[in-house]
């Protein structure tokens, strides 16, 4: 199966009035794979919403995109014009169920005159009728009341509101949906909904991939194929679901993981270990490996003077550390 | 009271009518601080004009009736509200024995057919001008933004001053005032509607470029906060094109500029009244600047008196209007859910 | 606190309200000083074009224009920073305490204050100036001033409520400060920069306030200021006769003295709400 989505090298930065910048995303490179769940985590402020923001081109100022390339079907869609993007990509090839979801419908406005917007934005036949009948069969087989499309926003509950989000976000059968903090909003029983939904996208072959972002890993056990772990804007480790939460390999993620309680067999003995020291500030990040101030493992004159590239050291899965190799030579 | 939409109509006239009380005892009670008799003081004014006596003594008594000086100040009060209710202002002194409301009737037209038209026009291009000029940005927007920052910070009648100095005294193109020519009757003719238009031309611009600008400057703002909420990135990412997302930035802003109409009828309106009177435009404005020189306090309430009354009816009619649009509103003011 | 003065001072219309701002007080407060002359003698002929005499000038009166002009913004000034001043110590009184108290208090106050939103303010403006005859500057500053505090009021009591739901507030209130201290303490120092927008706005408010009243003949005794100029030219129709002297340079001076608050205010705004600033 083929990549849907393939990024390399993006760099993605925040400017402040100071002339400030903030290097939110800076040279990540990924695939999204042609029927997986990709989970990306990492803590707040690591840059993994940017992300979403760059594959979803929600990029404005003071965000700039500084360099890379994201492919989706052969085609650079960050040097796309802004007409095909709309009328070729946006919702139909790559699709968001965006952070702010409670917020993400036009409050003045009833479901339906939105879903009905959508439909004929891509579809010029289209009647207004048969668009109504479409959002209606699709709510239905989603097991969604279809009286959602007569209310507005402010009448839906959160979790009706993000599952409805996501189904409009969907109408499209887009081939990437990515998720950004979906479920960080909703009490544990609408997430798990939420997340079934998805699953559900997935099975039916609505959607062909989902990229969900979180901070909470642990949620990622359930249903990703794969995770990448970000930390200051960078990947620092990218592979197989049960590899990564039960065998990190780098140090923050094996940190990361044992910071959090997954409940799993044998995870008892576990001692729960916070992760010392804060998050770097992303302005004036540290040399080298960003996350040597913290590192249990740091070596003096490599980990805070080089970069350490991203390397394969087993099967699928790539980590960025020196202590898999990867230094000159 | 089952239905929630007559409930909160009841609620907003109930609210209304508590205003309306209070604004008219206040036009009985501040006028009264002056100290001192004031018919006494208005008859002697009147005295030193050369009005014969015997006249003087007639007036005397009428205004000593029409205010009951001479009885308890909560009687006149009542009398007051009763003459009120009953539409019934007073004799004017400085064209006695002319009647309060008469004068403002035949000027009540005037000022309304001056001040809707420039008001909402000014409202309606405003709003306009401000949502392009946010959803625009660059060189558009800083333009649009400065002109409109300019505008609404001239005093209306500054603007006013300076139309009818350049365009009717230095260059005759329009008339130097009042609301039709000299010698003319007002009658439903073509002559006569064409001369009123040319004589309404200076007054409305000088009030609606400052409207404009007012309201631009709102609106543009209000724009920029919609442009960067949620749900436009959203529409956006779904592909939706920009001129659907106009529309719905343009809706949502536009709500509290609903609010903004309703306190223009108020802020507008001392500024509106000097514009009438520096046109000397035939209206309620011309006629409060004169009624002031002459210190005619019976016509000076009554003008203050339908000020406040088509400000108040202004205010409520724009309120109701915007529970209708707004189901945000709607659904907090009527308990919908 | 620097940082926000190097902000602002890196905004143009900040700059260029600041300087026209300056201008007009100088202008103000220093000619006055180097020209002490009555504005109310009469020192040539009636309606005097502009000569070497008479910068501007004279009126219908024969008085000189530009000593009126100087004394009239200055006058206009101190009404509007007069009326300033007692509309936001008032608004700001009222609204932050039924922002703090809630309950009952609140909605006694801001149903006071909603009403006189409503009630037009130039009626109760006006109503009140003929009830005073003795109109000095200060009265009039103080009449315009208790008629235009209930925006003020509006805005600082939501203000007020969502600062009270801070995390510092709940710490100092464990620590039993008194409803005035914890307001005058946490309350007030937290919203200085949006007190003085307020003050700002009311100043500009409160001069042009003057010259609607000025111009309907309610304006300050013995005392001229930009409305009263504007006043006497329309009253012994200077502007149809002609006399631009008389009626454009009072316009000016209003207008810039309004524009240059505006502009620093609008451009605060964008410094202190961050999503206002477009880059």
């Amino acid at each position: 199966m083929g990549n849907l989505l393939t990024a390399t090298g993006l760099k993605s930065y925040y400017r402040t009035v100071q002339g400030e910048e903030i290097k939110a995303v800076d040279d990540v490179s990924l695939e999204v794979r042609e029927g997986e769940v990709l989970g990306i985590a990492g803590e707040s402020g690591c840059g993994k919403s940017t992300l979403a923001s760059v594959l979803s081109f929600t990029v404005l100022p003071p965000l700039y995109i500084l360099g890379g390339e994201v492919r989706a079907d052969g085609n650079n869609i960050l040097v796309m014009d802004r007409e095909t993007l709309r009328r070729e990509i946006k919702g139909k090839y790559i699709s968001i169920v965006p952070q702010g979801a409670m917020n993400s419908l036009n409050p003045t406005m009833r479901i339906k005159n939105f879903v009905i917007d959508v439909l004929e934005e891509h579809f010029s036949e289209i009647s207004k009728e048969e668009a109504l009948q479409r959002a209606r069969e699709r709510f239905e087989a989603l097991s969604l009341p279809s009286r959602v499309l007569d209310a507005y926003p402010h009448q839906l509950s959160g979790g009706m509101k993000q599952r409805t989000v996501t189904v409009i976000s969907t109408l499209l059968n887009p081939n990437v949906l990515i998720a950004d903090e979906p479920t960080s909003a909703l009490d544990v029983s609408s997430q798990k909904i939420v997340i079934k939904l998805l699953v559900e996208l997935l099975r039916r072959k609505i959607i062909k991939s989902v990229v969900f972002i979180t901070h909470e890993l642990p949620l990622l056990r359930h249903f990703a194929d794969r995770i990448a772990i970000m930390y200051a804007g960078k990947i620092v480790e990218i592979g197989p679901m049960e590899d990564i939460i039960f065998n990190p390999f780098h140090p923050y993620s094996r940190l990361l993981t044992s910071s959090v309680l997954v409940p799993e067999p044998g995870m008892k003995q576990k001692k729960i270990e916070a992760i010392p020291g804060v998050p770097p500030n992303l302005k004036n990040p540290p040399s080298g490996c960003r996350f040597h101030p913290r590192c249990p493992s740091y070596m003096e004159g490599l980990c805070n003077i080089e970069i350490p590239p991203l390397i394969e050291v087993k099967e699928d899965h790539r980590v960025s550390c020196f202590l898999y190799g990867g230094k000159n030579g | 009271m089952k239905n929630p939409f007559v409930r909160y109509l009841f609620q907003k006239l109930l609210w209304y009518i508590l205003a309306f009380f209070i604004a008219v005892s206040l036009n009985f009670f501040l006028p009264r601080l002056i100290p001192g008799n004031p018919v006494a003081v208005i008859v002697n004014q009147m005295a030193t004009g050369g009005t014969p006596s015997e006249a003087l003594e007639k007036l005397y008594a009428t205004y000593m009736r029409e205010f009951g000086l001479d009885k308890p100040l909560y009687v006149q009060y009542f009398n007051y509200l009763r003459n009120i209710l009953r539409w019934d202002l007073g004799t004017s002194f400085m064209l006695y024995p002319g009647k309060v409301n008469g004068l403002i009737g035949r000027a009540l037209p005037w000022t309304i057919a001056l001040q809707i038209p420039a008001i909402l026009s000014g409202w309606i291009i405003g709003n306009l001008l401000g949502a392009y000029s946010a959803y625009k940005g660059g060189r558009f927007d800083s333009v649009a933004f400065t002109l409109s920052l300019v505008f609404s910070n001239i005093p209306y009648y500054c603007l006013a001053i300076v139309f009818l100095y350049l365009l009717a005294v230095k260059f005759a193109i329009f008339p130097v005032g009042g609301g039709y020519s000299f010698g003319t009757v007002p009658t439903l003719s073509w002559r006569f509607i064409v001369d009123a238009i040319h004589h309404y031309i200076l007054p409305y611009c000088s009030m609606v470029l400052v409207a404009i600008g007012g309201q631009a400057i709102g609106m543009r703002e209000m724009s920029i906060y919609e442009l960067t909420s949620d749900y436009v990135n959203y529409a956006r990412n779904l592909g939706i094109r920009d001129e659907k997302i106009i529309r719905y930035v343009f809706r949502n802003a536009m709500l509290p500029q609903i609010t903004g109409l309703a306190i223009s009828f108020g802020t507008m309106m001392g500024g509106a009244l000097v514009t009438e009177s520096v046109f000397s435009y035939p209206g309620v404005g011309s006629l409060l600047f004169t009624a002031i020189r002459q210190t005619d306090y019976p016509l000076i309430q009554g003008c203050t008196l339908i000020i406040t009354i088509a400000v108040l009816v202004a205010n409520f009619l724009v309120e109701i209007a915007y529970g209708f649009i707004d189901p945000r509103i709607r659904a907090v003011q009527l308990g919908e859910k | 606190m620097k940082d926000i003065f190097i902000l602002l001072f890196r905004s143009k219309r900040f700059i260029v309200g600041f300087v026209l701002f300056l201008a007009v007080l100088s202008f103000a407060i220093i000619g006055p000083m180097l020209n002490p002359k009555n504005p109310f003698q009469m020192v040539g002929g009636l309606f005097t074009p502009p000569s070497d005499k008479f910068i501007l000038g004279t009126d219908n009166l024969g008085r000189d224009v530009f000593t009126q002009l100087m004394y009239g913004t200055r006058t206009s000034l101190l009404i509007g920073c007069t009326a300033g001043v007692i509309a936001t110590s008032i608004g700001v009184t009222i609204g932050s305490i039924a922002g703090y108290k809630g309950g009952i208090v609140e909605e006694i106050l801001m149903g006071i204050t909603n009403v006189f939103i409503t009630i037009p303010s130039i009626v109760v403006l006006i109503l009140l100036s003929i009830a005073i005859k003795t109109r000095s500057a200060a009265v009039m500053g103080l009449v315009i001033g208790v008629t235009s505090w209930p925006w003020t009021a509006r805005a600082v009591r939501a203000q007020t409520a969502s600062l009270k739901t801070r995390e510092h507030i709940d710490i100092a209130r464990i620590t039993g400060f008194s409803s005035i201290e914890m307001i005058v303490l946490e309350i007030l120092p937290y919203m200085f920069s949006y007190i003085f927008m307020a003050f700002i706005l009311q100043f500009s408010g409160g001069i042009l306030n003057e010259a609607t009243l000025s111009m309907l003949g309610l304006g300050p005794y013995q005392t001229v200021s930009l409305g009263v100029m504007l006043h006497w030219s329309l009253l012994w129709e200077a502007v149809r006769t002609g006399a631009w002297w008389a009626f454009i340079p009072p316009v000016i001076c209003l207008s810039m003295t309004t524009f240059s608050l505006m502009s620093m205010n609008s451009s605060m705004d964008e410094v202190f709400n961050p999503r206002l600033r477009r880059s």
